[in-house]
């Protein structure tokens, strides 16, 4: 990749990265939410943490490889949920999820 | 609280996630060499652009031959759910000034977001403690980036393996979630709309996509709840 195509792409990228960053937060603080905003603003977290683990466990090439290649990852997600819901550790959750994957691609 | 307890509490609050970063940061600097970008490259990119979906994105679809436009599309369309938790971050930070807010709002990742969101909730959290998260989670971020340029090819490190660092951070986020029939309402739809949009060959907006179902659905269902209970007119 050259100097000036890095710029170009990096710099675009910055600036609309800001722009999603940092124009909600500076246009809404300080201002008294109507409820019913606030009632939407509080499903975010749930809403965006289901749909990162969706996208990170679920592609429609995920059992390209054999079926076995594409419920390690399920099986391993199951154990971290589990572990996730008893201990809320995050710490705990990368090492259950992580090793017991290790675990898996090594063993089978 | 004195200068060095918020740094600390703080520092404990991120360290999960700094693990996370150098698992992710590694493989990511190693790509990034490929391509041809230095140390230092990787190291203001990390620093200010500070996107790990998009860091992964940027080399792969060059080495594809994609070009700049259509990466620079691709990249911002994935990096547009940060606006989801910038609204959602709002409401934290009603007293701190321009300044901290701008250097807070610009260094939130999905996993700080969901890091300090756990705080806030639970209280005695600040903007100022969770900038410190957000910059020790970035700085973490793009020293793990800097040494994969550097080790370049000398290293392999398993993506699928390393990457799993962050889907289990992500699932224990939303294990952190109350449980109840709003919010599983909500979780199922955007999961659904993830898969969904994904195989419609959306991947691009999938999270964000798939997020703002979860939203819609959910406020819906919650509505009609508050109504079903007359609190609502």
């Amino acid at each position: 990749m050259s100097m000036s195509s890095f710029l170009i792409i990096y710099l675009c990228c910055l600036v609309t990265m800001l722009l999603c960053r940092c124009v909600p937060l500076l246009a809404l603080k300080g201002r008294t939410l109507p409820d019913n905003l606030v009632r939407a603003l509080n499903l975010i977290p749930p809403a965006a943490f289901a749909a990162l683990v969706a996208n990170d466990l679920f592609s429609p090439g995920m059992f390209d490889a054999g079926l076995w290649q594409g419920l390690m990852p399920l099986a391993a997600a199951v154990l971290t949920m589990v572990v996730g819901y008893l201990r809320k550790s995050l710490v705990l959750c990368i090492v259950v999820g992580v090793g017991s994957y290790a675990l898996m691609m090594l063993l089978l | 609280m004195s200068k060095s307890e918020t740094i600390k509490t703080a520092f404990k609050a991120a360290f999960p996630v700094m693990m996370g970063y150098i698992a992710i940061g590694l493989p990511c600097g190693i790509m990034e060499s490929q391509i041809g970008m230095n140390w230092l490259m990787a190291f203001v990119m990390s620093m200010t652009f500070y996107s790990g979906a998009g860091q992964y994105m940027i080399p792969n679809m060059w080495l594809a031959g994609a070009a700049p436009l259509s990466i620079i599309a691709s990249v911002s369309l994935v990096n547009t759910r940060q606006t989801l938790y910038s609204a959602s971050l709002s409401q934290f930070c009603t007293g701190c000034s321009k300044r901290l807010a701008f250097l807070f709002s610009a260094t939130v990742t999905d996993e700080s977001f969901g890091v300090n969101l756990a705080q806030f909730q639970k209280g005695g959290w600040d903007a100022a403690r969770a900038t410190v998260v957000n910059i020790c989670s970035m700085t973490t971020w793009a020293l793990a980036n800097v040494a994969g340029v550097v080790l370049g090819s000398l290293v392999s490190v398993p993506t699928a393996l390393a990457s799993f660092a962050m889907t289990a951070i992500f699932i224990c986020l939303l294990c952190m979630q109350k449980v109840d029939a709003v919010n599983l309402v909500t979780m199922f739809t955007a999961a659904a709309g993830v898969i969904i949009y994904k195989l419609v060959g959306l991947s691009g907006a999938a999270i964000l996509l798939g997020a703002v179902a979860g939203v819609a659905v959910g406020y819906l269902f919650s509505t009609a709840l508050l109504k079903r209970k007359g609190e609502v007119a």
